[in-house]
């Protein structure tokens, strides 16, 4: 943060997004021709600077991994914050429309996203950070093929003990079912769902469960994954938001939704979308699963591995999770 | 990123703020502990949670250790400090609550820093009547010294607060076997007590150790009875931490006492600028505007200056 540099240090080019507090350019170093991404945040005069911009700033900061997008500098004007970010060539929901067919994605380019995805949020996790808001729209991509976490604003610590957080977070989309409830005291596990959500919509072009209203994103879940009891979720009846009137539905297997998705994905993606978040698995755990052994890693791809089978045991792997009776891979 | 400890002061900054300030160390002490005070007094009219207002006590420690006193006014400071903190926090309080709440507490009405007087005054709101345009202007310093802290911060809002941590200690040492309630209600005492202390305790100590003291004077108060072996070592706190975060603990009270007898103006409501640039001109001493360290190096050089001309001056005239 250096206080000298100015806004006219960078030569602004075209306006890359509008998003809810600030207006997105790419930019140019001037003295170095280095591409840029500058998040010019409007400083109201009543307000001041806004929390979201604090809180993305002090975290951003700290972050510096190669799954999330590296804030560079802050220029803090009268009336103006300007952010400066690595350059993305864009984001994971334009790349579906422009690159996918009819949205969709080809597996291996879908598991190294995931991989990705993953590895950016274990960062997270591990600092003790909540994104709160994953959507594709938040993950950024470039012409490497690399994704990267982006939009910190919604983002915050946590610390122990959990304090009570809001429950008006993350896009309803990718909304997790006990923040849905009105769980004021979710953790890592909310992440985990969006990024669930997220996996099967790279596969199919299309939202999992595109709600309209809190009620009809509750009821959408619920029609795919089945109406939760107070048997199958003890204390389900505690959250502010339980109705004694929900329509019970019974289980769908995910692979009957998604048959697009192999069977080791179908397991994977049915430990992020439990609905219970104790039983969701973590994004450390998700790393290690066996789905991800033929990931091609940029260094594999260099010496020419002989390709790990799709199938093989994994010992360090647990399986907290009862998967589905209709498949029994391992 | 840590969320268990905080940013602690280095030696020569605290060295720095203590020597090239051109205030006496005295009346330093005075506008730290007046405006911490001050901001504590707000925090419960804008009815924040403590853990909120020991946070914005904290930032202002903070911010005063790298900007000079002088620079801006003392309560404008106070009120960004809180403002700030309440924003990133759970429990976001309005410009105008703010202004409100320091208008009055400014205002002869309140009680704040006042000698008491017989009769209580008599409440006349027109004393604290904010019009629009004194609250824009108010609001318009706050917002420019928001920006400051932030600044000065490095965006790093964060405070770790030793009160929770205390708590479970005190749960874990069976609360030294004394009542519950009244063991933990006077080691919160210590830990607030500790954030008016112009030692600045919450910057020269993490909060397990400002935690394991206060629970050492809690306990030596109500005459509880410690473990016999050195059980803060339990909590990573050596010995000589530990004896001197006690002593800066237990000082506070009879230090801000005697300070508020012999500081003049600590009976009129809050201290301002105005006050001590008339208390520095009583003493004949000037206020170089918190630019103490740069006008001596200036001076200084120009000393060596003219030194170095005379030097040559009689080269010159002897050769």
């Amino acid at each position: 943060m250096d206080g000298k540099r100015h806004p006219s240090s960078f030569q602004q080019l075209e306006k890359l997004g509008e998003g809810t507090y600030a207006t997105v350019f790419k930019g140019r170093n001037r003295q170095t021709g280095e591409l840029v991404a500058l998040k010019e945040i409007h400083l109201d005069s009543e307000e001041g600077t806004p929390s979201t911009a604090i809180r993305e700033i002090s975290l951003m900061k700290e972050l510096k991994h190669d799954n999330i997008v590296a804030l560079h500098d802050v220029i803090h004007t009268e009336n103006k914050l300007m952010l400066v970010f690595e350059y993305m060539d864009g984001d994971l929901k334009k790349y579906m429309d422009t690159s996918g067919d009819r949205g969709a994605l080809k597996p291996m380019v879908i598991k190294s996203f995931m991989y990705q995805l993953l590895k950016g949020i274990d960062f997270c996790h591990k600092n003790r950070v909540l994104h709160r808001d994953l959507k594709p729209q938040n993950l950024l991509i470039n012409s490497k093929g690399a994704l990267k976490l982006g939009d910190f604003g919604l983002a915050r610590a946590f610390g122990i003990p959990v304090n009570t957080f809001s429950n008006e977070v993350v896009t309803l989309w990718y909304r997790a079912p006990d923040v849905l409830l009105g769980s004021r005291t979710y953790n890592t596990s909310i992440d985990i769902w969006s990024a669930g959500c997220i996996m099967a919509e790279m596969y199919t072009g299309r939202p999992l469960f595109p709600g309209t209203t809190n009620e009809d994103q509750i009821v959408r879940i619920f029609r795919i994954m089945g109406t939760p009891t107070e048997r199958t979720w003890p204390g389900l009846s505690q959250f502010p938001e339980y109705k004694t009137t929900w329509q019970m539905y019974a289980t769908q297997g995910l692979q009957t939704i998604l048959p697009q998705i192999d069977p080791a994905g179908i397991d994977l993606l049915q430990r992020m979308l439990q609905l219970r978040p104790e039983l969701r698995t973590s994004a450390h755990d998700a790393l290690q699963h066996p789905w991800f052994n033929d990931l091609m890693q940029p260094q594999q791809q260099q010496h020419h591995q002989p390709q790990q089978p799709m199938m093989q045991p994994h010992r360090g792997y647990q399986q907290t999770v009862p998967s589905q009776a209709t498949y029994d891979g391992y | 990123m840590s969320h268990m400890t905080n940013p602690l002061a280095t030696p020569n900054q605290l060295y720095k703020r203590r020597s090239f300030s051109s205030l006496p160390t005295e009346l330093q002490d005075a506008i730290f502990f007046s405006a911490q005070c001050l901001t504590q007094a707000a925090g419960i009219l804008l009815q924040l949670p403590q853990s909120a207002t020991a946070q914005a006590n904290v930032v202002l420690a903070r911010y005063w250790l790298v900007e000079p006193f002088m620079s801006r006014e003392f309560n404008d400071v106070s009120a960004a400090a809180i403002y700030l903190i309440a924003k990133v926090g759970p429990s976001p309080r309005s410009p105008r609550d703010i202004s409100n709440v320091y208008a009055y507490l400014l205002s002869p009405n309140s009680s704040f820093f006042r000698a008491p007087t017989s009769p209580p005054p008599v409440n006349d709101p027109s004393t604290y009547f904010l019009s629009d345009v004194a609250y824009q202007t108010f609001h318009n310093r706050v917002l420019a010294i928001e920006a400051r802290i932030l600044y000065a911060l490095s965006f790093n809002t964060h405070v770790s607060l030793p009160h929770p941590l205390a708590i479970t200690y005190l749960q874990a040492l069976d609360f030294l076997g004394a009542r519950k309630e009244t063991v933990s209600k006077r080691v919160v005492e210590y830990l607030n007590t500790a954030l008016l202390s112009p030692q600045m305790l919450y910057l020269t100590s993490q909060p397990n150790a400002l935690a394991v003291a206060a629970i050492y004077n809690a306990a030596k108060d109500l005459g509880a009875k410690m473990p016999e072996y050195e059980w803060w070592e339990v909590f990573d706190v050596d010995r000589e931490e530990l004896g001197f975060l006690v002593v800066g603990m237990r000082s506070v009270d009879g230090w801000a006492r005697k300070m508020r007898e012999d500081v003049p103006g600590m009976k009129e409501g809050m201290i301002t600028r105005r006050m001590i640039e008339d208390e520095m001109k009583k003493r004949g001493l000037q206020i170089r505007n918190g630019h103490g360290i740069e006008e001596e190096s200036l001076d200084a050089e120009a000393e060596l200056a003219r030194k170095m001309d005379e030097k040559i001056a009689q080269m010159e005239a002897g050769a």
